[in-house]
């Protein structure tokens, strides 16, 4: 690290300062395949970290967050396809309100029980959605929506590349700087203790929920109008969030960078075996095995075997630029 | 009138199936406190241990019962303590990771299936195959039967284990309040090793009996899942009483959504029955849940 | 027998006929009592008599069957726990009820995240400070002694800013230093006008520090008055607490 300040905050600013850069110059030196599973490593980088608002920092399994990828997809791909054809950016927030709603409606009754029961209810909710969509006419039954193709990687490209830059900046300022992540986090530690503080832990686990899930919708508009055509299986699909719970188990749960880290290094893993193998069924056992060594063997995922107990050095520079206002640890 | 009467018949006959492995699927979570996703890998394995006895031996597909209590009994008597461990490790939230742990093995599982036997479904033959009893105007396939007979030979074995044995009495109670029992002098980790091996068992027996009246595929783990899911909200977590009649109940449900109004629409019907369920009454319908 | 000393008129905690039966087991079987303002009152009785039961009726962990419960001059029977909280009523738990994966520092910012958040980091800088916990700050509160435990346990009530603390033995196994610093915490936040109802079994910390002892046993409570009254009835002390002095 010679290159690079001592001071560890300076390093911190700095090296996040080169992947910014690295990120920002890539669509101008890679081909179109590499550009693609850049741009598909971000995507699941952004997704790991939705799941992880509510998994990591409230502590509550969802294993139907691709129920809400889906939505925003199909709603997407509604909208843009006959008779609406809409302007792609009109139909991100339509897919947000509708992932919003319908996380309330399951959210509302089932996160004042036990996690199990949570866990269930979200299982459950994507399936329906699968045998939902299949059966229906509107949805395109079981062989989906085509979208107006839209051929260009790099717009994709930056499409993913800022709406994971905002979902990880929304989850360090919400998270990780504010009074709302140490509810967050309280609930998650000892819920009857933290409704002793006064937290209303029903409406700040529903709110997490919300936000996990809009924030995957946003991903699924997005990847819906890139693959330009989307099915029941591909875009409500167990493995979608199988992937993600593997990723942020895998990175450390709870952590900010964990889900990034996760997400990179399990999507190289799918890209390698997908090119050497072509083969998804053993995928399937890979991830099934990373769940089951990373829980007994790891369970604080790589970001614990950095683990730092003082405040990340990062935080403190960007909170200083930033300022850290009423929000701010002192 | 007797097609309403043989669908009846069909759905109660199928639900004793389920009900097998569902009961013992809420024992499991009583002791271990995991609601487990393998249940459905359990199940499917079993079958496929029915098929490959007459594949590979030319046996009987009914002599890989005992063979599957006793193979997946002995596999889950060595994951049960691993699965105990992480529930009640000092890790930070252990009962997500052991969530996470059964939704792992589940994953492996069905992956591992998937890349040894593909996408193919296999049959269990038995010597009943293709057989049918008739009942005064009722007409069904001699198979459900027997595995019907069969499930409730299985299913009062193990209600006898569980009200007449003091074995079964410590399981219950751990059941009841783990806390209490461990207070008695229960020994909750030997405990979920037996029970965690003998759910695994009894599960792969009913794999066998569902692999001979259905058929068997690595993708249908998700559907046997799901009905275990489905009995065990409606009836409330870890209620064993309730999950027999509810998974009557499912039976039921599923024959009469299959005849009347296409099989396609099974499981969304079972699926939205689940949800709503969860929406309006969250503790399960019988009200008897943890 | 309770002498002169009933609280005053306008008490900040007042419990009326409150019932909950859990099954058979009657834990709160007709509960009477009240606190009143700027007073320390000793809730003591045999184990199993209804004592933390109360508190969780009382903070609203538990809801009860019937009866009332009054705090700083409104109903709160019913009312959800959080709700009652934010009133003004702190309590601490029986069995440390810590944030495990958070510092003993986010501990007291997340006690203060609902309320009184202006100034919050200063309160719990102060409080850090009050209890000697100044050098465990940025610790996992998990990886604190079972003192230091019940040191923060006590911290998150205080730094609530309440004006009624429920301390659920707050000092039961605690080396002498860690019972010395809670001790005085108390005595500095009562001058600053807080009340506490306080679950003891030592009886010397309640003759020290209780203005007012309420003696309960089978989900009710049998009497009350100052300890010199209830330890001189030699009949309640053999009952209820089986060591006559």
């Amino acid at each position: 690290m010679a290159l690079l300040p001592a001071n560890p905050q300076w390093r911190s600013l700095v090296l996040l300062a080169i992947i910014i850069v690295v990120l920002g110059v890539l669509p101008w030196t890679v081909n179109n395949y590499w550009l693609r599973i850049a741009t598909g490593a971000l995507m699941w980088a952004g997704l790991a970290c939705s799941w992880n608002m509510l998994g990591g920092y409230a502590g509550y399994i969802n294993f139907g967050q691709s129920a809400f990828f889906g939505l925003g997809a199909y709603v997407t791909a509604f909208l843009m396809s006959d008779p609406f054809g809409l302007a792609f950016p009109v139909t991100i927030p339509a897919g947000m309100v509708v992932t919003a709603l319908c996380a309330v409606i399951i959210g509302a009754p089932t996160l004042r029980l036990r996690g199990a029961y949570f866990a269930i209810a979200t299982w459950a909710f994507a399936e329906v959605l699968i045998q939902f969509s299949s059966a229906m006419d509107f949805t395109g039954g079981i062989g989906g929506i085509g979208l107006p193709p839209y051929l260009n990687e790099r717009f994709f490209y930056f499409a993913m590349f800022g709406a994971a830059a905002l979902t990880y900046l929304l989850t360090w300022a919400l998270f990780e700087r504010s009074r709302f992540g140490l509810k967050v986090k309280a609930l998650r530690d000892h819920e009857p203790a933290a409704e002793a503080m006064g937290i209303n832990t029903a409406l700040v686990k529903l709110q997490t929920f919300v936000l996990s899930a809009v924030t995957a919708s946003v991903f699924g508009a997005i990847f819906a109008y890139w693959v330009t055509f989307i099915n029941p299986k591909s875009v409500f699909g167990g493995d979608i969030t199988d992937q993600m719970v593997v990723m942020v188990l895998l990175g450390g749960l709870g952590t900010l960078w964990g889900p990034a880290i996760g997400g990179v290094a399990l999507f190289g893993v799918n890209r390698l075996i997908w090119m050497y193998w072509g083969d998804t069924a053993f995928y399937i056992a890979i991830l099934g095995t990373a769940i089951v060594l990373v829980v007994l063997f790891l369970p604080n995922g790589i970001a614990g075997l950095f683990e730092r107990r003082k405040q990340n050095a990062l935080d403190k520079v960007l909170d200083k630029l930033v300022g850290s206002g009423e929000g701010g640890h002192p | 009138m007797d097609l309403f009467l043989q669908t009846l018949l069909n759905g109660l006959l199928i639900g004793g199936v389920i009900a097998t492995f569902t009961v013992a699927f809420q024992l499991a979570f009583g002791v271990l406190h995991v609601i487990d996703f393998a249940v459905g890998g359990w199940v499917v394995l079993g079958g496929y241990l029915g098929y490959y006895i007459t594949a590979w031996l030319g046996l009987d597909g009914f002599l890989a019962i005992p063979l599957a209590f006793v193979l997946f009994g002995a596999l889950g008597y060595l994951i049960g303590p691993v699965l105990y461990n992480v529930r009640n490790s000092r890790t930070a939230r252990p009962e997500l990771m052991a969530l996470a742990l059964s939704f792992g093995l589940f994953t492996l599982l069905r992956g591992g299936m998937l890349t040894a036997w593909g996408f193919n479904t296999r049959n269990v033959t038995t010597a009943l195959s293709g057989e049918s009893l008739a009942i005064g105007p009722v007409t069904v396939p001699l198979i459900r039967v027997v595995a019907a007979v069969f499930a409730a030979a299985i299913a009062g074995g193990l209600f006898l284990f569980l009200y007449r044995t003091r074995y079964g009495l410590a399981i219950r109670a751990t059941a009841e309040n783990r806390h209490n029992a461990a207070l008695m002098g229960v020994n909750i980790g030997r405990l979920s090793a037996n029970v965690y091996g003998l759910y695994a068992g009894i599960t792969a027996m009913a794999g066998v009996l569902m692999g001979a009246i259905y058929s068997v595929n690595p993708e249908v783990g998700l559907r046997y899942t799901l009905f275990a899911f489905f009995v065990a909200v409606l009836a409330g977590l870890g209620s064993v009483e309730g999950a027999l009649v509810a998974a009557l109940l499912l039976g039921v449900v599923e024959a009469f959504v299959s005849t009347y109004v296409g099989a396609s629409y099974s499981l969304l019907a079972i699926f939205t029955t689940l949800f709503l369920v969860l929406l309006i009454s969250p503790r399960g319908i019988l009200r008897r849940g943890l | 027998m309770s002498g002169g000393m009933q609280p005053a008129a306008d008490p900040i905690l007042s419990v009326r006929g409150l019932f909950k039966h859990f099954g058979g087991i009657k834990a709160a079987n007709g509960v009477e009592l009240a606190v009143g303002r700027h007073e320390i009152a000793g809730l003591i009785g045999p184990n199993g008599c209804g004592k933390s039961t109360l508190f969780s009726l009382v903070s609203g962990a538990v809801m009860p069957d019937k009866g009332e419960i009054c705090f700083d001059g409104r109903a709160v029977g019913g009312m959800s726990a959080h709700r009652i909280a934010r009133l003004g009523l702190a309590r601490t738990f029986q069995i440390p009820a810590l944030f495990d994966n958070m510092t003993v520092t986010e501990n007291l910012l997340a006690a203060a995240a609902e309320g009184h958040w202006r100034g919050a980091s200063e309160r719990a800088a102060e409080t850090l400070s009050l209890l000697k916990l100044e050098h465990v700050a940025d610790n996992r509160a998990s990886d604190l002694s079972g003192g230091q435990q019940k040191l923060l346990e006590f911290g998150r009530a205080v730094v609530r800013q309440a004006s009624l603390i429920l301390l659920d033995e707050v000092t039961a196994g605690v080396h002498p230093n860690i019972r010395k610093i809670i001790l005085e915490a108390i005595a500095r936040l009562r001058e600053q006008g807080v009340s506490f109802l306080v679950i003891e079994h030592d009886m010397e910390m309640v003759r020290n520090v209780c203005d007012r002892i309420i003696v309960m046993d089978s989900g009710r409570v049998v009497t009350s008055g100052a300890f010199e009254d209830i330890v001189r009835n030699s009949e309640v002390m053999q009952t209820y607490l089986g060591h006559p002095q």
